[in-house]
């Protein structure tokens, strides 16, 4: 079990950027890569925004691998702030459906161009 | 050399931003000239609305003119030296004794690190800020910082401008806070992601929608001006953004979209929190004890 502290990942408090989300995807994918359970810990946030937990978490779902029963056993997310919880919601669902659509876009521009069977 | 003069008083209304909406549009091509900006006839400016005359001498200063300034009302000097804004311009800064200005800055998007130092000095560690709750404040700048992030990554900027005014006196207290960047606009993004051409008022209806947005890449979005939105609607706040030839207002309930007079090339967002805000809004849904098996 890896122990990731986002405060120190991103060395301040205030987790209020994409490319400060990126870092922490790219090192929690590191370790999920490697099918080793992560606890990802949010003390210390003052300030997260969606924009943040979109590149961080919501970018989990591009990859194919990731379904939702895999992380919530290999992803465990501690520490964060009962008013924080609700963006986690809407970034996991709004991600869901970005990806799905996303998915479905490239299958029916690719079934455009060279037919679907 | 080149006189501009300003007719009247500057709000953080439609009429103020289409006057200095209009000027920009007008001086896009003006370059290597003194251009004076004459304030004879200005007897009051939103200090806020800095953030938009700061991308106006920003675009100037681009086409390598040079910026005066005359005939400045002498209570419009003093906020203007308060934030800041006039120092630039060889005047001393006035100490703030009652807190209230924040100071006009400009940031490179990649300068996100100055921007949260800016936010922790002029908002978080401000005396009074909030007036009632820790919660209000802390919804406060997340909404701050959406906006400007949203602005880091779809405007394409060379900087965004940022600037504010506490109105203590005022019985809801509000705080205008305004971020502006000059770079590709809301009606662009949106007209060419959903491949039709939209009016700029309906592209900003449409980007405040949760859901909504025009980013394709591996980042999700679509949720950073909805959730700005959804907190003004519990704050009794105030929105404005303006977007090319779009302005979309929302206060009270009441959504006014209108067309400019001319095209800003770039993102105005103006937001009017109430800081007298006892009800502790937060996002109102709550989210159920299954955070364990949030995936």
């Amino acid at each position: 079990m890896k122990h990731l502290v986002i405060k120190d990942i991103i060395n301040s408090e205030l987790a209020v950027s994409t490319e400060n989300g990126k870092k922490v995807f790219e090192i929690v994918d590191s370790y999920l890569q490697q099918k080793e359970k992560v606890e990802l810990d949010f003390g210390g946030i003052t300030i997260m925004i969606t924009a943040f937990l979109n590149a961080a978490i919501g970018s989990l779902y591009s990859k194919k691998e990731y379904t939702g029963e895999f992380l919530n056993e290999y992803l465990k997310l501690e520490n964060v702030e009962k008013d924080d919880r609700v963006l986690f919601k809407d970034v996991i669902q709004r991600a869901k459906e970005y990806f799905a659509d996303k998915d479905s876009f490239e299958k029916n521009s690719n079934d455009a161009f060279y037919g679907s069977n | 050399m080149i006189k501009i003069t300003i007719a009247d008083k500057l709000r953080s209304e439609y009429e103020g931003y289409n006057v200095l909406v209009k000027l920009m549009s007008e001086h896009q091509n003006t370059s290597q000239e003194l251009v004076i900006i004459d304030l004879c006839n200005v007897s009051f400016i939103d200090a806020n609305l800095c953030a938009l005359i700061g991308a106006f001498f920003e675009l100037l200063e681009s086409n390598l003119n040079e910026i005066k300034i005359e005939n400045i009302n002498k209570s419009v000097e003093t906020i203007l030296r308060k934030n800041e804004f006039l120092l630039r311009f060889g005047y001393a800064k006035i100490f703030d004794n009652y807190n209230t200005a924040l100071t006009y800055r400009k940031f490179t998007p990649k300068d996100d690190q100055s921007f949260s130092a800016y936010i922790q000095n002029q908002l978080l560690n401000k005396p009074g800020f909030p007036s009632h709750s820790v919660k209000l404040g802390k919804a406060i700048t997340r909404n701050i910082f959406e906006i400007y992030e949203n602005a880091r990554t779809h405007g394409k900027c060379a900087f965004i401008h940022t600037c504010g005014q506490f109105f203590p006196k005022d019985p809801d207290k509000p705080l205008q806070f305004t971020i502006v960047d000059k770079g590709v606009n809301i009606k662009e993004n949106v007209s060419n992601y959903l491949k039709r051409e939209m009016m700029g008022d309906d592209a900003i209806e449409w980007a405040m929608v949760k859901g909504n947005t025009t980013k394709t890449g591996s980042t999700s979005g679509g949720l950073g001006l909805a959730v700005i939105f959804d907190f003004i609607k519990h704050n009794k706040g105030k929105i404005q953004v303006i977007s090319s030839d779009g302005f979309y207002e929302y206060k009270n309930g009441n959504i006014i979209k209108r067309t400019m007079n001319a095209v800003f090339e770039g993102t105005i967002v103006n937001i009017k929190f109430n800081l007298n805000d006892a009800n502790h809004y937060i996002l109102h849904e709550e989210v159920d004890d299954d955070f364990e098996n949030i995936f």
